[in-house]
């Protein structure tokens, strides 16, 4: 096939597929902009040390995530773990209108595309999509670079707008991103590659998923316990640091993951729960879409539960913090000084709050793509009942208890192993144990090497040993603004109830 | 007695004319074929006269009242309560059971859940697909899929049924038996059928055939080859 007529038949499609189109570029330039900055705070230069600068901190920086060398790489993860509600947005973009992509594919296939044409296809519909996508984050990346260079009175930069990543690292993510995409893309298609006769009929699901998500919870948390003390207990170059992060971050990854599946069982059991009890109609539909699929749970609401978890994470943290600060000076006070807040931690602690409500309103644009997909993909069936007289009220009541039930126990999990792996992380704050010796002779005894040890008793001062409140004011917004998001996309979603269900739609479908 | 009445009715999508001016009656107990060629306006009219579409101009008489007037909420509630509707294909709500598929006008209409599953089961039980019950729609053949669909068409005893090409997607056999099943239970309830076809075999079925053409009635006439199922001609 000619590069032309690729071009053509990959962008070929109705409506909801130029939505997509516009959406997976959308997403691209998002996930563009993340890993471009990611990889600026990485470009930061690591001044030689000097008896004013022993640190080697870059001193042109007003905050301390890019001034000093050893927090940097932190930042950048941070930054490339923005990209999580990215790409799953970019998830969801992938899904939009899929059936009816899936349909077209597979009647290229029975005009006879040969499966490797079909592949390249939707590689170029999403790899085109990604790359215009990627090059207007390249874009705005340069653009907000030139605007943000503004130095502060001291002469300070908030951002690092003085240096650029490397040219190679720029074509990495220019070439890359679209190259995953399009990947990825070709992979979530391969049945209608199969088969010319396209996505074939699924028999119903028997059994639901199994509760085999908690027990990935329980072992996430369990590694981030015993992660921590063994991190304590590192040496630099010792041969525990590397187990200590495998703990850390498996484990965290481990419940994080056992949360968003655990989704899926909760669904389900919701589900199963509402079918047996539920007398109205919305609340039946509803109860046979959780069961049918109870994957859709997890997919739609993976990258919310992640930033929930996320941000409990940083309230317990926080508490945690605040709670040290509270030690610190009570001990300060005993030693007689006085010492005030250290808020660095604290706004380290913020700018964690500011990018959980960036990745939660990310999450949220992929759940409104999920719910308006759900109701695209199912405008067949809902015009038909509402041609039968199915008031469209009751469609919309089952729309909101489907993605209202699930999400209402999953945000209170996410919050919970949040809230545990924030707490595990640091435990308890202990400030103050020290020991120091008493003299019980005259000082010319105690002095006395001879005879110091004998009259000289070694007192251990108190520890001053404090548990962080769980923060419920901080945990109660968190999940408050999570499942305001989710009303409100579910909202928005309907908006696009009454197009989908127009009567047209018996001549068109 | 007419029971259901267009006069003179208009419609058109975009510029493109589908109705130009049908007038007909549909008795009571009456089965009515609305046959013709593929674009003559067919559906439009079905869709028209069950209250899914406004017509531009002209009227539709339910017992006397302008249906065409009624607000959606009114007309929604009249199709879920007085009338049926069957489609080719695509009406089974994908994720519920047979059942409760059928179940769901009953439960719209407020009867309890029992009760709903059990007057489902009866009338899948009538259409010979009772074992289906706790199957949803994909595990079905499209015949099975279509007894269903008109089992849930007719479960709350409507005065009309609405059935736009309700055999098109299924083989001449399963078409027939799935046609000779509603029709009889027509009869039997004395529900008037308004079925819409261009297969001169199905529309033998009917009491009474209106042809379209260009989005006017061209011929109205017997249908004489209709067998005699389940009551008088």
């Amino acid at each position: 096939m000619k590069p032309p007529a690729l071009l053509r038949l990959a962008l070929a499609g109705t409506r909801t597929d130029t939505a997509r189109v516009l959406l997976t570029a959308f997403s691209a330039a998002l996930a563009a902009l993340a890993a471009f900055a990611a990889l600026n705070v990485l470009a930061i230069p690591t001044p030689a040390a000097t008896d004013e600068n022993a640190g080697r901190w870059s001193e042109q920086y007003s905050h301390a995530l890019l001034r000093e060398p050893g927090l940097r790489g932190g930042t950048a993860f941070a930054l490339v773990l923005l990209t999580i509600p990215v790409l799953a947005l970019a998830g969801q973009c992938a899904r939009l209108g899929a059936p009816a992509r899936d349909r077209r594919l597979a009647a290229f296939r029975l005009a006879g595309a040969t499966p490797g044409q079909v592949t390249r296809l939707a590689m170029v519909e999403t790899g085109v999509a990604s790359l215009l996508g990627t090059l207007t984050g390249l874009a705005l990346y340069l653009v907000g670079r030139e605007l943000l260079d503004r130095p502060d009175e001291r002469g300070q930069l908030a951002l690092p707008t003085d240096v650029l990543p490397h040219g190679g690292a720029f074509a990495a993510v220019v070439v890359g991103l679209p190259l995953v995409a399009g990947l990825s893309s070709a992979l979530m298609l391969r049945p209608v590659i199969t088969t010319p006769l396209g996505v074939t009929r699924r028999a119903a699901r028997e059994r639901g998923p199994g509760p085999w998500a908690g027990m990935l919870i329980v072992a996430g948390v369990a590694g981030f316990i015993v992660g921590w003390p063994v991190m304590l207990g590192r040496t630099v170059d010792g041969p525990y640091v590397g187990l200590a992060l495998v703990l850390l971050i498996g484990g965290g990854l481990a419940a994080m993951f056992g949360i968003v599946t655990g989704t899926g069982w909760i669904s389900y059991t919701t589900g199963r729960l509402l079918r047996r009890y539920a007398r109205h109609p919305a609340a039946l539909l509803a109860a046979g879409r959780l069961m049918s699929d109870p994957w859709a749970g997890s997919r739609a609401f993976a990258a919310l539960l992640a930033a929930v978890t996320f941000g409990a994470g940083a309230a317990a943290l926080r508490s945690y913090f605040v709670t040290q600060d509270r030690l610190m000076r009570e001990e300060s006070r005993v030693a007689g000084g006085e010492v005030g807040d250290n808020p660095f931690y604290l706004s380290t602690i913020s700018l964690v709050d500011l990018a959980v409500a960036v990745a939660l309103v990310i999450a949220a644009t992929g759940l409104l793509v999920a719910v308006v997909e759900g109701i695209v993909a199912r405008r067949r069936s809902y015009t038909a009942l509402v041609a039968a007289g199915v008031p469209r009220g009751t469609l919309g009541w089952s729309i909101a208890w489907q993605a209202v039930l699930p999400a209402v126990p999953a945000v209170l999990l996410a919050l919970t192993v949040g809230t545990v792996l924030g707490r595990a992380f640091f435990g308890d704050v202990v400030r103050g144990s020290s020991t120091y010796a008493v003299c019980e002779a005259s000082e010319a005894l105690c002095a006395d090497p001879a005879t110091r040890e004998q009259y000289t008793r070694i007192t251990e001062s108190a520890a001053l040993r404090a548990v962080p409140d769980v923060p419920l004011e901080q945990l109660a917004l968190l999940g408050a603004g999570a499942l305001a998001g989710v009303l409100a996309t579910v909202g928005i979603g309907l908006l696009f109830l009454r197009s989908s269900t127009a009567t047209e739609e018996l001549r068109t479908t | 007695m007419s029971q259901l009445r267009a006069l003179d009715l208009v419609r058109s999508y975009g510029r493109t004319p589908a109705l130009r001016g049908v007038t007909l009656d549909v008795d009571e107990g009456e089965i009515l074929a609305v046959t013709g060629p593929s674009g003559c306006g067919k559906s439009t009219l079905l869709h028209c006269l069950a209250g899914i579409l406004r017509p531009d101009a002209g009227q539709v008489l339910w017992r006397g009242e302008r249906l065409d007037t009624w607000s959606e909420a009114a007309r929604s509630k009249l199709r879920r309560t007085e009338f049926g509707v069957l489609f080719q294909f695509g009406q089974l709500v994908a994720e519920l059971t047979a059942a409760e598929n059928v179940a769901l006008p009953l439960l719209l209409a407020g009867t309890g859940r029992r009760e709903a599953r059990e007057t489902a089961v009866t009338w899948l039980h009538r259409f010979g697909v009772a074992e289906l019950a706790d199957v949803r729609p994909g595990e079905m053949s499209g015949g099975q899929q279509q007894r269903c669909a008109t089992a849930r068409a007719l479960v709350t005893s409507p005065r009309v049924l609405f059935a736009d090409e309700p055999t098109g997607a299924l083989d001449s056999l399963t078409g027939e038996e799935v046609l000779t099943t509603l029709v009889r239970v027509a009869r039997e309830q004395r529900t008037s059928i308004v079925l819409v076809t261009h297969e001169p075999r199905i529309a033998a079925y009917a009491d009474r055939e209106v042809t379209l053409r260009d989005g006017t009635v061209d011929h109205t006439g017997l249908g004489l080859d209709a067998p005699l199922i389940g009551g008088d001609r």
